[in-house]
């Protein structure tokens, strides 16, 4: 699915190059860089003050506890409203977020791991800005770290660390994180798997069903470096694994028919299984600003919710 | 061109590997770094066409970097004809040291070492200079470089061995410290030629334990020399040695007269038991009863030899292999007859007297014989008396007559008692009139300001022995020598008179004491220093022989002989030879008896091996490292004389041009060239986006 298209606001000349952000060292700062521009272009846009999971109030109706009952509210409108629990409104949102070795390439002056982990600071960051619970589980062969989503303010830089550590491992297992997910995450809450998938599919589709059968709303980014979609090579050189080490000798010329084809039946498998699904399925590229993401992660969230409400 | 090592050539075979490369450059290793080869399929390798090579230039620079190394390693030269090659500056020069010291006396080393040598004449280039030098206590050389090198190439072994043949061991100590110095020096005295070659001593020895080495401990080895060390072993046998000690401190206390030998045997003996006996000066049979010793190897034991009468002068150690060191010529001690006269009037039993002291203080001894004669007042003075000694007043007579002695040469010892006795002095110290007067000192006076540069007390000089504040003198005469200006004060009391003056008369002397060693004088009899004083006045006096000093073989032997008096030298062999006048030094070259005879008087000496030569136990070559000296372990190879030449100028010719230098100056040159020539085609190559892999 690719990126749709971006409101004025967020037109070219108000978003930040990749290749400039991850210039950025601090990971938090390039988050909130991001965040900040965002919401500076989103500034008399119509999508001004919306949240996610924004606290409301209902009608009183008979029979309600009347603890809940709102009387501030009462003394100004005369109506009996009842507030709703914290608990109820806030989103719990945990990032699971892939450190596997293969995230670790990259042609553009960044790598994929760079990039992913910009998104998911970003994404952490924004939801925290907006009082939202947010965790973090990275995985590679198997899990390696796990935050539960917390709004305190300290878990934020514990993320951040988190999504710091250098990517490792010697495999990609995407069924152990989302298992251990859907085992961990009792409450209700939203799961954004941030990924390249560059790994067998067998098992993402039961584990992408075992979350959603959890309960957990579930969102995947795939993200993928631009030589990756086309083998951008030119010179046959031996090719070696990041995750096993092994060689293969190629020809980008003569391999490179083979390779997108390939490549393109992968993603769309990828695609196929999450809108099968009905998981929120976001393709991006390390070459794309990252306000762009955020921004089609939102709108793809705000157009659910209006269905829902439909 | 010719090459000094052309096996290495064979390098240039490597030529063809970077053609090979050129060839295959296709089929790579440079590596990227791939997500995933999930999507990728092997592709097999494209070679280049084989008949096309690319980069033609790199490859020609990579071609000839190989070949001018291959030839460097080679080591070319232009081989040239050597018309002098004793000019030659990269020619060897090696100096054979060889050992000719009394050790070498022994069974089967001489001719050993004298076949080392032959070795080293064959081994030998014609290029090489050599000298060979013998050396035992001093070093000399019998054949010079410049006599090799004004040698035909063909005569010079023989006559090498000509001048080996002219020598053989003698009876010296090994110097072998001295003699490798002086060959390390002769081998850097290069007499203003440029010479490169190396420099080698070669030294043909039995390496004796008692060879003195330790010359070589404060020696800065020169830089380039090195020593290679020929041992020549004796055969496996028993060696003792005998040596002849000095005398027992209290040797003048003993009854009879005895001669103390050390024997010593070697750490590598076989036997242990030795006997030990006097012999005549010519050797032969031991004389009368030998004196059996058990020795264990290694160690030593001291043999006393009574002095036998007759005519044995030598001590003969039997039991043992090696003759050499078996034998020490002895002079038997002879009782000197000394007489000292007194002339003073009290009796010799008198406790308080100087008469009493004095014949206390002299006894007589195995060594000397002393008579202390009284001479009874107004009687003559003996003649023969070799000092006098006057403590009482002189009566005319006596002071003339004892006048014309000192003049002749005698020494007085004048200690008057009293005033009058002071001035009696007068006519002997050559003086009118002597104004003399009792000192009478406030409670007692002491010595000071004593002059310990005199023969007198010299033996007091160290600070040990020099208090002579413990003599306490109670009365003195004061004595007033200002009409004698040339009378010398050795030493005066703490008031500032004189107490012991020597008066020079004539040839002879007067040393008068202010006070005398009476017990109503001072203390002087009884305390330590008055024996000693008394001994050192005969000494002075000439009268009383000093020992002699051991001497050994090739030694300096100092002799009395005036400026004008020949010198007759009777040795252990041969007839007597006479030594031109004047002569005071005397080298003997062989142990023995020496007789001298010197205007008139004769002088016997026994002259001994140096006992530090008869330690034969061999000296590890290690010892000689220890000490700094650049032993080389290798020897000399078995090549052919013929190819050894060839070869050898060959590596001369190539030392001196050095042309590998020059091809890897060129090699390092192409390669530079190569490298910025790869780098900017590798930077011109580069197109594909670069992978970038953390």
């Amino acid at each position: 699915m690719a990126v749709a298209n971006p409101p004025p606001a967020l037109a070219a000349g108000t978003l930040i190059e990749p290749k400039a952000l991850m210039g950025i060292r601090s990971l938090e700062l390039r988050a909130r860089a991001v965040v900040e521009g965002f919401l500076h272009g989103l500034h008399r846009s119509p999508f001004h003050g919306f949240s996610v999971e924004f606290t409301e109030y209902r009608a009183y109706t008979p029979g309600d506890d009347l603890r809940y009952l709102d009387w501030r509210v009462f003394a100004r409108s005369d109506r009996y409203n009842i507030k709703k629990f914290e608990d109820e409104t806030n989103l719990r949102c945990q990032l699971v977020a892939d450190q596997s070795q293969s995230m670790t390439f990259g042609s553009g002056g960044h790598t994929k791991a760079h990039y992913a982990a910009t998104l998911a600071a970003t994404l952490a960051y924004f939801l925290h800005l907006q009082g939202d619970a947010v965790g973090l589980l990275t995985f590679d062969e198997n899990v390696r770290d796990f935050l539960p989503p917390r709004q305190r303010a300290d878990h934020l830089r514990l993320l951040m660390l988190a999504l710091e550590k250098p990517a490792g491992g010697r495999a990609t297992d995407l069924a152990a994180p989302l298992e251990r997910v859907a085992q961990l995450t009792r409450k209700r809450g939203l799961v954004v798997l941030i990924s390249d998938f560059l790994a067998p599919l067998e098992q993402l589709e039961r584990s992408l069903l075992l979350l959603a059968a959890s309960g957990q709303e579930t969102a995947v980014f795939q993200v993928l470096d631009p030589a990756e979609l086309t083998l951008a090579f030119e010179r046959p050189t031996l090719f070696q694994d990041m995750e096993t080490g092994r060689e293969v000798y190629v020809d980008p010329a003569a391999a490179r028919a083979g390779y997108v084809e390939k490549m393109t039946a992968h993603l769309a498998a990828v695609s196929g299984i999450c809108e099968k699904l009905g998981v929120a399925y976001q393709r991006v590229t390390t070459d794309q600003p990252l306000e762009l993401a955020l921004f089609e992660f939102l709108e793809q969230r705000r157009r659910r919710k209006t269905r829902g409400r439909v | 061109m010719s090459f000094l090592t052309p096996l290495f050539l064979l390098g240039g075979l490597a030529l063809a590997l970077p053609v090979i490369f050129h060839l295959i450059r296709r089929t790579t290793r440079e590596r990227t770094g791939f997500s995933s080869l999930m999507f990728l399929l092997p592709t097999p390798p494209r070679l280049t066409k084989r008949g096309r090579l690319e980069h033609w230039l790199l490859l020609l620079l990579r071609c000839l970097a190989l070949a001018l190394l291959a030839l460097g390693f080679a080591r070319p030269f232009f081989s040239q004809t050597t018309t002098n090659a004793a000019a030659l500056p990269g020619a060897a020069r090696r100096i054979v040291l060889v050992d000719t010291s009394a050790s070498m006396r022994r069974a089967g080393l001489w001719a050993e070492a004298r076949a080392r040598v032959d070795l080293e004449l064959r081994a030998i280039s014609p290029g090489d200079q050599m000298a060979v030098f013998a050396f035992a206590r001093e070093s000399r050389p019998l054949l010079s470089f410049g006599d090799w090198t004004a040698t035909p190439p063909d005569a010079r072994a023989a006559l090498v061995n000509a001048k080996l043949a002219e020598v053989s061991p003698g009876w010296g100590a090994t110097n072998l410290g001295a003699a490798l110095i002086g060959a390390a020096e002769a081998l850097i005295d290069t007499e203003g030629q440029t010479l490169t070659g190396p420099r080698e001593i070669v030294l043909v020895s039995d390496l004796a334990a008692g060879s003195h080495t330790e010359g070589l401990q404060g020696y800065e080895w020169p830089k380039g020399v090195t020593l290679r060390v020929e041992t020549v072993a004796a055969k496996a046998g028993t060696n003792a040695s005998v040596q002849l000690l000095a005398d027992p401190t209290d040797g003048d206390r003993q009854t009879a007269a005895t001669v103390r030998v050390r024997v010593r045997n070697a750490a590598d003996a076989q036997r242990e038991q030795f006997s030990v006996g006097w012999v005549s000066a010519t050797g032969g049979a031991l004389l009368g009863a030998p004196v059996e010793t058990y020795v264990p190897p290694g160690q030593s034991r001291i043999v006393t030899l009574p002095v036998p009468a007759g005519a044995a002068q030598a001590i003969a150690l039997r039991g043992d292999d090696e003759d050499f060191d078996n034998t020490v010529f002895v002079i038997p001690p002879v009782a000197q007859k000394l007489s000292v006269a007194y002339v003073g009037g009290e009796s010799a039993d008198d406790a308080r007297q100087p008469f009493y002291f004095l014949r206390r203080a002299l006894p007589t001894t195995p060594r000397l014989a002393l008579a202390v004669t009284p001479v009874p007042p107004g009687s003559g003075v003996p003649g023969d008396a070799a000092v006098v000694v006057v403590t009482d007043a002189l009566s005319a007579g006596q002071a003339t007559a004892l006048r014309e002695q000192v003049l002749a040469g005698k020494t007085v010892l004048a200690a008057p008692k009293n005033v009058a006795a002071a001035v009696a002095l007068a006519p002997l110290l050559g003086l009118a009139t002597w104004p003399v007067e009792e000192g009478r000192p406030k409670g007692y006076a002491m010595l000071a300001e004593i002059d310990f540069k005199h023969p007198l007390f010299t033996a007091f000089a160290d600070p040990r022995f020099s208090d002579f504040s413990k003599i306490h003198v109670w009365k003195y005469r004061r004595l007033d020598f200002s009409a004698r200006p040339e009378a010398r004060v050795l030493a005066k009391f703490d008031s500032g008179d004189p107490a012991i003056v020597e008066v020079p008369v004539g040839k002879g002397r007067v040393v008068v004491l202010a006070s005398g060693w009476n017990t109503e004088d001072s203390q002087l009899a009884v305390s330590s220093k008055f024996v000693p004083l008394l001994y050192a006045l005969l000494e002075w006096s000439g009268a009383l022989a000093a020992p002699g000093a051991p001497q050994a073989v090739e030694e300096n032997l100092a002799l009395s002989a005036g400026p004008n008096e020949a010198v007759v030298v009777t040795g252990p062999t041969g007839p007597a030879t006479t030594l031109p006048a004047g002569t005071n030094r005397f080298t003997p070259l062989q142990p023995g008896i020496y007789r001298f005879e010197i205007g008139g008087r004769t002088e016997v000496q026994a002259v001994n091996l140096d006992p530090v030569e008869a330690r034969t136990t061999p000296l590890p070559t290690d010892e000689l490292e220890r000490l700094g000296a650049p032993v080389a372990r290798s020897k000399p190879s078995a090549v052919s004389p013929i190819g050894q030449e060839m070869a050898l100028q060959g590596a001369e010719a190539e030392g001196r041009q050095k042309l590998w230098r020059w091809f890897v100056v060129a090699t390092l040159l192409f390669l530079l060239g190569e490298s910025l020539l790869a780098g900017r085609a590798a930077r011109r190559s580069v197109t594909a986006p670069a992978s970038l892999a953390p």
